[in-house]
């Protein structure tokens, strides 16, 4: 598990030193201001994190655009090297936008220094378990739905057939 | 039965690493025969052989329109996982966009904004 490929690799660099952006994911008031898109605020007394190996980092997203949604993130922090790594394992959860059901996914975070006093982020995210592993369930609903469709593309070509015949 | 058929379709189009690539290649966005010759290294005509066996397993579908026809990936277990990442990129992409206005404006405001000062002496 823990050596399978992640899915979502990002990479970028930052015109800040280090420990800055360390900071601005390991402190509530830094992550509260930049984490989502735009729009979507933390609330401050829902954030709690304890930031170190076997450690958590908790909180709360909403979003004005969408009230009805209210989801919850909860990282088990796996492994923490301050300044350098975060990874752990993202619990999402809450209410979540239709369609979506609860999930798990791996992340790692590196910083790494670059030229001139920047910091290049290197972000690894691994798909949840479901969606990289689909179960037999998964593959037989797939699976129903393509003989379906397929059913129906003989069913259509059995009635031209039949025009055919009454044509002729 | 069908259902049997079809599994053994999907597990024999999946064995072949090449199939497996341009698989890997559709989840991320519809391409055509020329869009996925590029990152493949093979010929032209391979890369087609290859679409017709995923075709009749039903893990891609082939647009008639045009001269151009784009392939799809339709398995819905990998479609759902190609729009997990999607949204994930998405995400990540707006995120990190706001995380450098906000280092560029603690850094522009200087030492003196507490929480941001490197040496604790300067809090005394």
């Amino acid at each position: 598990m823990k050596t399978e490929t992640p899915q979502l690799v990002i990479s970028r660099v930052f015109d800040a030193p280090r420990e800055l952006v360390y900071r601005a994911f390991t402190d509530p008031d830094h992550l509260a201001a930049w984490w989502g898109p735009i729009g979507n605020s933390l609330p401050r007394d829902e954030i709690e994190f304890d930031v170190r190996p076997g450690g958590f980092q908790r909180w709360t997203e909403v979003n004005a655009a969408e009230p009805e949604l209210r989801v919850h993130i909860h990282v088990d922090l796996t492994d923490v090297a301050d300044g350098e790594l975060l990874e752990g394992v993202m619990h999402v959860s809450g209410r979540l936008q239709q369609g979506i059901e609860p999930f798990e996914t791996r992340l790692r975070v590196e910083f790494h220094d670059e030229a001139d006093g920047r910091t290049r982020l290197e972000i690894r995210q691994w798909l949840p378990e479901h969606l990289a592993h689909p179960s037999e369930e998964g593959w037989r609903q797939a699976f129903t739905k393509l003989d379906a469709t397929l059913m129906n593309v003989q069913a259509v070509a059995a009635n031209h057939r039949e025009v055919e015949a009454w044509q002729s | 039965m069908a259902g049997t058929d079809q599994l053994s379709a999907v597990f024999s189009a999946l064995s072949d690493p090449t199939r497996r690539a341009i698989i890997a290649e559709l989840a991320a966005r519809d391409a055509t025969v020329t869009e996925l010759t590029a990152p493949l290294s093979i010929s032209m005509p391979a890369v087609s052989r290859h679409l017709k066996v995923l075709e009749r397993a039903a893990l891609i579908s082939r647009s008639r329109s045009g001269k151009w026809r784009a392939s799809r990936l339709e398995a819905a277990p990998l479609r759902e996982a190609a729009d997990w990442i999607e949204r994930y990129r998405r995400f990540w992409d707006s995120s990190l966009t706001r995380l450098d206005a906000h280092l560029a404006a603690v850094q522009a405001a200087g030492p003196a904004t507490g929480r941001m000062v490197d040496d604790p002496r300067e809090l005394e």
